[in-house]
């Protein structure tokens, strides 16, 4: 196939591969795509980098339970330093870029409108990827700040923000200079979720680690940043890519309007303040206010549960082919799955036996991976081509993807969530159960989760084989762009037939 | 619909998704009202209402204010025989029977059996200096006031110790009590001669 | 909504909200604490940690303990029980109103009706305040922790997950810190079947010089470094087992109260 057919049939100067100059009200959405292309693959193409360090990081850590020597000679290699590398690596490596790309691409499309000076975005996301490796070392050299979600030390964090600050910038600037004046729903959780972040990151970050607040405040602050992190920023994202891509699979119009908003407000207004664990060490009107958030947390997960039904049921058999509604639907699954366990974990019945346990990794692994990276992937693997003008190398991959990681975040969740019951149960009744019996009776559950891990390792590697050899075939494509672009004026010259002889030998 | 990773690029123009304008179901505003009512009750119920003493298993500062234990005998005792050993026992001895050259004896003496405890809390508050008798015998030493950096509670844990320990059998001092004399005697209370404190009420 | 302000807005009401209940609120009512004193005394709680302990946390924090180990105990309730000080002058008819009563695990109502009742008998009781709880019961401390204990800590080290043991109160638990340098070379020889991972770079196996090091650990049979060598702490290892001894969360206070065991008040 010519270099020229790739590109939708029209013959394209090498200018396009860069930017998008389409003449005012002639903007085709191909060309939004394209616009948002080398952003993109640097965005997801970190992401995919970091998601297998990830994963690799995390199988290591659960592989530590069962062999508790094992790899225990090397500082930078202890499970205290590996675990919160892994988990970090997941959520600022994969989780944030893949998030912040996809919300740049949707808020293109959905405002008509194609990213301009596309060099900020590409500054920025490389400054992302060496901000995360910056703070993953500094983990793992011993320089954690001690909070969980927030171990990146100053050479990490900065970077990081700054570059979240441009993008989100980016971002808005595309929304701000938008075609139509209605919103589509999924414009307000991304826009929302742009706001979001840079206000508890650089909270977060102030009163914990630049000027320390006293005590056990610290903590609050950490759990509240935590919480808007982990459950509403993702939230925000996850369900911005899926109201977008869920009816725009299935063809049926999103249904509705107002019920979204009404979940967009009460998503926001709830989840904001949940994320204080009940018998916290802090006075009672903190965990009390985090239980009562979280109970009332219901009305938007009833309100998304009716969105996706509504928009989606009937249209599942025939959508079922598609990789990227099966991504997206399963998040959905896990999203709402994920949200029942963090309602029971503010329960005070019930959150008795999974406070302290295994039960609340489970919760956020669901959240993260089974609910945000699944959505992410699904989303990459729709967005991805599209804004590169190429085919995935295996997109037959992509199904084995989505079965092994199905199946991996299955075997990951499920026995730590029962596991963590079974050690809440053991930890509840001191006078029959020995503290070392918790442990041991954990390792049979450990090592189903373990197994999950080696299959979601193996998903995300075909993903990273995927997104990888996707942009080697962009450069492959540019490079070969670039020789034609040299070649075309010297065909025109006799006096250089036969220079151009020598060229087609070489090329 | 084909798989669409198998799909060639789609064509240039595709449509983004449509939205309907359906209204809200009405029984989810009303759940969300009910659900906003029991969170209430349940935070009325359970917060301590903003009060930073109020942690966990206690719901109030009422409820924290009743399980507050009361010093108890035993308890108060315990902590009287820490202070007085550490503090009055090296010149008083331990077994209260005092040291010739150094301090009268407690056990039994005149100056600690008495029905009323004003006198006895102004010693350690104000010490003693010039002759004194106690027990029959005259000691013309000066005590320091000893108990003028005790807290309230301890220097009022350390009398009651004396006057229950050695044979003596008499009531408690409470920390009101050592607050009261402390008052009466002002800031920086001059050391008590031995005809000031015959003259003192008991 | 159409307006992309709008969006703006309520984002920024929403989350000041949050913030302002998260992160001003605690801020003003706990971080300018002080310290308090102990229930019944002058003693003032929390005392400092000493230079070598505050390094340890340092230790602590750099090695990730908090992923395995919480530093919080909880409390599911308090219990009063009523204990009798003196017979009085009618032992007979106050063992006759014992042995009709419920003594231990009660509210402060039933209690105070118990005193009440031994109190008519001729006798006198007090009540002691106990917390409850499986923390408790499983000797992880006497009371669940406040803000207090964690005064003087940068970061403060809460854990979420209980993989080993809550170490709130460890150094009551475990004051030997030859056990606690034991514990981190080879967890498993001290506890049977432990899941925690050796801290073996915590210490430096070293040849006997003239003499065996004092610090040398005593090491049982399955774990002692070949003949002719011995392993003593680093610095590192020194500063941690000294942290874990300054944990120590077992006095009363105003808002975690219970009646001090009568063992004896502090020196």
């Amino acid at each position: 196939m010519s270099t020229n057919a790739k590109f939708g049939g029209a013959s394209v100067p090498a200018s396009r591969l860069v930017s998008s100059l389409a003449p005012p009200g002639e903007i085709s959405s191909t060309d939004i795509d394209r616009s948002c292309c080398i952003p993109l693959l640097a965005l997801f193409g970190g992401a995919a980098l970091w998601l297998v360090v990830g994963s690799v990081l995390a199988l290591i850590a659960s592989i530590k339970f069962h062999a508790p020597d094992f790899l225990a000679n090397c500082a930078c290699l202890t499970y205290g330093r590996l675990q919160p590398v892994a988990d970090d690596a997941l959520l600022y490596g994969f989780c944030l870029p893949a998030g912040l790309g996809v919300a740049l691409w949707l808020l293109a499309r959905l405002s008509g409108t194609p990213l301009r000076g596309a060099i900020v975005p590409i500054v920025a996301a490389n400054l992302w990827h060496l901000g995360v490796f910056v703070g993953l070392a500094g983990i793992l050299i011993g320089d954690s700040s001690g909070f969980a979600w927030l171990e990146f030390p100053r050479g990490g964090s900065v970077p990081i923000f700054f570059a979240y600050l441009l993008l989100a910038l980016w971002s808005i600037m595309i929304f701000a200079g938008r075609r139509g004046r209605t919103l589509y729903p999924s414009q307000w959780f991304l826009v929302a979720a742009l706001f979001w972040f840079p206000w508890i990151y650089s909270s977060a970050n102030l009163f914990l680690l630049t000027s320390p607040v006293r005590g056990v405040a610290q903590a609050v602050i950490g759990w509240w940043f935590a919480n808007n992190l982990l459950v509403v920023w993702t939230g925000l994202v996850g369900l911005g890519a899926a109201f977008y891509f869920l009816p725009k699979i299935t063809g049926r119009p999103l249904q509705s309007h107002y019920l979204a908003l009404f979940a967009f407000w009460t998503f926001i207004l709830f989840a904001t303040w949940c994320g204080i664990p009940p018998g916290a060490p802090v006075p009672a009107w903190m965990p009390t206010l985090s239980a009562v958030a979280a109970a009332w947390l219901l009305v938007p997960w009833l309100a998304v549960f009716l969105v996706v039904w509504q928009t989606v049921h009937g249209s599942v058999r025939s959508s079922w082919n598609n990789t990227t509604f099966c991504f997206v639907g399963s998040g959905i699954d896990a999203f709402l799955l994920s949200g029942l366990m963090l309602m029971a974990m503010a329960c005070p019945q019930i959150s008795r036996f999974t406070n302290f346990t295994w039960f609340g990794s489970a919760e956020t692994q669901l959240r993260l991976y089974g609910f945000f990276a699944m959505t992410m992937f699904g989303a990459v693997y729709y967005i991805l081509p599209r804004a590169v003008g190429l085919e995935f190398p295996f997109p037959k991959l992509a199904r084995v993807h989505f079965w092994l990681s199905l199946a991996g975040i299955a075997l990951l969740v499920v026995p730590l969530a029962i596991g963590g019951i079974v050690q809440g149960w053991k930890l509840q009744h001191p006078d029959t159960v020995a503290f070392a019996d918790t442990t041991k009776a954990m390792l049979p559950f450990l090592r189903v989760s373990t197994t999950g891990l080696l299959l979601m390792l193996l998903g995300n590697l075909l993903f990273f084989a995927n997104v990888m050899g996707l942009t080697l075939r962009w450069k492959i494509a540019l490079l070969k762009q670039f020789i034609a672009f040299v070649k075309s004026p010297l065909e025109t010259t006799s006096a250089s037939a036969s220079l151009r002889r020598d060229k087609e030998v070489r090329a | 619909m084909s798989d669409e990773t198998k799909s060639s690029i789609p064509p240039t123009s595709d449509t983004e998704p449509s939205v309907s304008r359906s209204t809200v179901p009405v029984w989810i505003i009303v759940l969300t009202l009910v659900l906003l009512f029991l969170g209430m009750v349940y935070f009325d119920h359970h917060s301590g209402w903003f009060d930073s003493q109020v942690y966990g298993p206690y719901a109030s500062s009422e409820e924290l204010e009743l399980y507050q234990p009361k010093s108890g005998a035993a308890a108060l005792l315990a902590r009287g025989k820490a202070h007085y050993d550490q503090v009055c026992g090296l010149c008083h001895g331990i077994d209260g029977l005092g040291k010739p050259g150094q301090a009268p004896p407690l056990a039994g003496s005149e100056w600690v059996n008495t029905k009323g405890f004003e006198r006895l809390t102004h010693i350690p508050l104000a010490g003693v200096s010039g002759q004194l008798s106690v027990k029959g015998q005259t000691w013309g030493l000066a005590m320091p006031a000893m108990g003028a950096a005790m807290s309230d509670e301890d220097l009022a844990a350390v009398l009651t110790y004396i006057r229950s320990s050695w044979g003596n059998k008499d009531g408690p001092v409470t920390a009101d009590e050592v607050k009261a004399a402390r008052s009466a005697l002002g800031a920086h209370p001059l050391p008590m001669s031995g005809n000031q404190m015959s003259k003192m009420p008991e | 909504m159409k307006n992309g302000f709008l969006v703006f807005l309520v984002s920024l009401v929403v989350l000041g909200g949050s913030w302002c209940g998260f992160v001003l609120a605690p801020v003003l009512q706990l971080g300018g604490q002080k310290q308090t004193t102990i229930l019944n005394s002058s003693d003032l709680y929390p005392v400092g940690r000493p230079g070598m302990a505050n390094q340890g946390l340092q230790v602590y924090r750099a090695n990730g303990c908090a992923a395995c180990h919480t530093e919080q105990v909880q409390q599911d309730g308090v219990a009063c029980d009523v204990v009798l000080t003196s017979a009085g002058k009618t032992p007979l008819a106050v063992t006759n109103a014992i042995s009709s009563l419920k003594l231990t695990g009660l509210d402060k109502g039933t209690a105070d009706a118990a005193v009440d009742k031994i109190n008519a008998a001729g006798g006198k009781a007090e009540i002691h305040i106990t917390a409850t709880g499986p923390d408790i019961s499983r000797g992880w401390g006497l009371r669940h922790s406040v803000a207090e204990d964690f005064l003087y800590d940068d970061p403060v080290q809460l854990g979420s997950v209980r993989i080993g043991p809550d170490l709130a109160d460890v150094g009551t638990r475990r004051p030997d810190a030859n056990w606690q340098l034991l514990h981190l070379y080879a967890p498993q020889s001290v506890v049977n079947g432990s899941a925690m991972p050796p801290f073996r770079y915590l210490f430096r196996v070293q040849k006997i010089g003239g003499e065996p090091s004092p610090d040398a650990l005593n090491l049982p049979k399955a774990f002692t470094p070949p003949a002719g060598y011995e392993v003593v702490p680093t610095a590192q290892a020194e500063e941690l087992a000294a942290y874990l001894l300054s944990l120590q969360a077992d006095v009363p206070l105003h808002d975690a109260p219970f009646t001090q065991p009568l063992a004896v008040s502090k020196p």
